[in-house]
């Protein structure tokens, strides 16, 4: 299964620099979620990676070599801004799409029946498109990135505008491809579920990469901090070198190593001053390693 | 293949990764899913087609044109068939005249029937000719003979009676100087003629022209207007972003002009043949062997006019971004079709030959004339060459211009910024 990579790419509008030397990979076989703030460049690279913008200077990958036309006929995409033909009927529309994907019109039938009836759309078939409520429209939309068993995914905020139940239809979805092998790359500004769903991580800045890799191994490498709950006040703490006190609150208190191990001796400390109620590391959440590297 | 790294290609054309155009032939060879598939363009031109099929709008209006088309010729056959009964009110002093008029009449003029009504006195030719009982009152005058009309005198019943009533007194003179009229008028008669076709053919030859310039206007104009409407919507709606990561943009736009320029192209052929059938049934049915022959260089022109034109109003959708810039993207294009259509019903002689050779207009202003009868065979030949090689060239430029504007969406865009905008 194919791989997107993409090296040094670049893209300048007017003399606005939008991306600025991207490297990324998204990998098959997990998801890959793309955030950054508004103006960031995810939606400029995305773009490039699918051939919609010419970038700059830089390349775009698949498995290993330049990507093509024909390469990407097979990918399914998902713009930010949405539509489709309002006046045609659903079941039409998906149709020429998936020929349009390099599908013939028996196997697209075939696949729209069964991915219409997937997303409770399956009577909705010969209705126009206009007569569908925004989320039933959305949801075609999704059928249309999927239904030619694409060999990647690159969605632009699939999740915006979803109601709950559509989230987890979605993100379930997201996995289903994911673990038959096809790589996925989509771009959010919840970061709540970019931590629930992604493996991988890229965080865009200013037109520049300024994370990436596995999202433990980059919760990992931020701080390390403990969360220390004693029966007694534990005002102590402040005078034990070798760790900087997030804070204290009562017989509650986090900390973060500045000297690794140094955790030891609050613990020992707290042992030999009473009771210790919970003694546990603290992982980060993704918001805030976000706003780390993005500061 | 070439790879999207192509910086190093200044002024190279093809859509960024969309190096295949034709083929699209996926490398893992004939397992693909995608093979012998029928080229994009041609799935693109199906749905153009099959959308257009089941428009209501679309439908009413070419079952209209035709009903007009129809109704036209058949007025034109009823017309034809026409006959004017006149009554002509005669004082006794004119009776015997007023009957040499209504027992000539119908010999001079096949579609004039005269009926002598008879009134005692003029006050009574008055009354008949007000209260509508008489088309017309003929009496003596003080130097011949006067046709009173109520308020006008019917040409051919005029023409008509003017030849009994010259030919009654030649007559009566002739006999009176003891000669004969044919004695006198030996000699004198004047006949016309005309070398190329008749008088009633040209007249014909006109209206169809006029006919035929307002389909063109009527077709470019309807057809146009939806298929820039269209490339607007799936720019509004950003379903373009979606296709062109499946198809190349050049793809997309071939299929949209071919399957609306074929479209209108088919439509003007069911006009054409609906219109020759009726005429086939009318007096100028005899006419339809020379119209025939026109009416095929008309649609060969159509073909390639409208492909010019489809192009241009394809590249006015592309440069809108929304429906409302429309009506200001496609102006020029409008201005353009009413200054054809207008050139095409009043110029003649050197300005109409010159515009006959300038595309676009020459793809009204040439068959017109075959139409007419005024152009050499070699003609229309030159001007299709000229045309033919224009549109090559608008398809080239409009290609261009689409593709760079079709992906914008900051509003409305100009030609000179979509000619130079990055991709």
């Amino acid at each position: 299964m194919g791989r997107i990579e993409t090296r040094g790419l670049s893209r300048t509008f007017g003399d606005v620099r939008a991306v600025e030397g991207v490297d990324l990979v998204v990998r098959p076989g997990g998801l890959t979620g793309f955030v950054g703030g508004n103006g960031a460049g995810k939606t400029t690279t995305m773009r490039m990676v699918m051939g919609l913008l010419r970038p700059d200077a830089g390349e775009v990958l698949w498995d290993g070599r330049p990507m093509t036309g024909a390469d990407r006929r097979r990918f399914g995409y998902m713009p930010e801004e949405r539509g489709l033909y309002p006046k045609q009927k659903v079941a039409d529309q998906l149709t020429y799409l998936a020929r349009l994907s390099g599908m013939s019109t028996a196997d697209a039938r075939s696949a729209i029946e069964t991915h219409l009836e997937r997303f409770g759309l399956a009577e909705r078939a010969k209705d126009r498109v206009e007569a569908l409520s925004l989320g039933n429209q959305q949801r075609v939309q999704i059928i249309a990135a999927l239904l030619h068993r694409p060999t990647a995914l690159v969605l632009d905020e699939p999740f915006s505008g979803l109601d709950p139940a559509a989230v987890d239809a979605m993100a379930d979805i997201l996995r289903d491809h994911a673990a038959s092998g096809v790589p996925v790359l989509f771009s959010s500004h919840q970061l709540d579920l970019v931590e629930r769903l992604c493996d991988h991580l890229i965080v865009l800045a200013r037109g520049r990469v300024v994370a990436q890799g596995a999202v433990d191994a980059l919760r990992a490498g931020g701080p390390t901090r403990y969360r220390l709950v004693t029966d007694a006040d534990a005002g102590w703490v402040r005078d034990v070198r070798g760790i900087h006190v997030h804070d204290v609150d009562g017989s509650a208190v986090l900390l973060e190593l500045v000297t690794e191990g140094a955790e030891q001796a609050v613990l020992r400390e707290a042992v030999a001053r009473g009771a210790v109620r919970e003694f546990s590391r603290v992982v980060p959440p993704l918001a805030e390693i976000y706003r780390e590297v993005t500061a | 293949m070439t790879t999207i790294r192509q910086t190093d290609r200044p002024g190279h054309d093809e859509p960024a990764g969309h190096d295949d155009p034709a083929g699209r032939t996926d490398p893992n060879g004939s397992t693909a899913p995608g093979a012998g598939l029928p080229r994009a363009w041609a799935l693109v031109a199906r749905r153009e087609i099959s959308s257009k099929l089941v428009d209501r709008t679309f439908l009413v209006g070419t079952l209209f044109t035709l009903l007009m088309i129809a109704g036209l010729v058949l007025a034109q056959a009823l017309l034809s068939e026409r006959v004017d009964d006149y009554d002509v009110a005669a004082t006794p002093a004119a009776t015997s005249m007023a009957q040499d008029v209504a027992d000539q009449a119908t010999g001079l003029d096949d579609k004039v029937r005269v009926r002598v009504v008879d009134v005692p006195d003029d006050a009574a030719a008055r009354a008949a000719l007000t209260d509508e009982e008489a088309d017309a009152w003929l009496t003596p005058g003080a130097d011949g003979w006067v046709l009173v009309g109520r308020d006008e005198v019917p040409r051919n019943l005029e023409e008509v009676t003017a030849t009994v009533v010259r030919d009654t007194t030649l007559t009566e003179n002739a006999e009176a100087a003891g000669t004969t009229v044919a004695a006198m008028t030996r000699g004198s008669q004047l006949t016309t003629d005309v070398l190329v076709g008749d008088a009633d053919q040209r007249d014909f030859a006109q209206g169809m022209a006029f006919a035929l310039a307002f389909l063109f206007y009527l077709s470019s104009i309807a057809f146009g207007m939806t298929l820039a409407g269209s490339v607007v919507e799936e720019k509004q709606s950003r379903i373009v972003e979606i296709i062109a990561t499946k198809i190349p943009v050049r793809q997309l736009l071939a299929g949209k002009v071919i399957g609306n320029t074929g479209l209108a192209v088919a439509q003007m052929a069911l006009y054409a043949a609906i219109g020759l059938v009726g005429l086939s049934f009318t007096s100028f049915g005899s006419f339809l062997p020379s119209v025939t022959g026109a009416l095929g260089w008309f649609l060969v022109f159509f073909l390639f006019g409208f492909l010019l034109l489809a192009c241009l109003w394809a590249v006015a959708g592309a440069l809108a971004s929304r429906t409302e810039d429309l009506q200001s993207t496609s102006t020029p294009i409008t201005l353009l079709l009413l200054a054809i259509f207008f050139g095409s019903a009043f110029l003649s002689g050197t300005p109409q030959t010159v515009l006959s050779y300038v595309p676009p207009a020459s793809a009204v202003l040439m068959p017109q004339r075959i139409l007419e009868g005024s152009a050499q065979w070699w003609e229309p030949v030159v001007s299709l060459g000229i045309l033919l090689a224009t549109a090559a060239v608008v398809v080239l430029v409009a290609e261009r211009l689409y593709r760079r504007s079709l992906l914008q969406t900051q509003g409305r865009i100009s030609v000179r910024q979509a000619w130079s905008a990055p991709e």
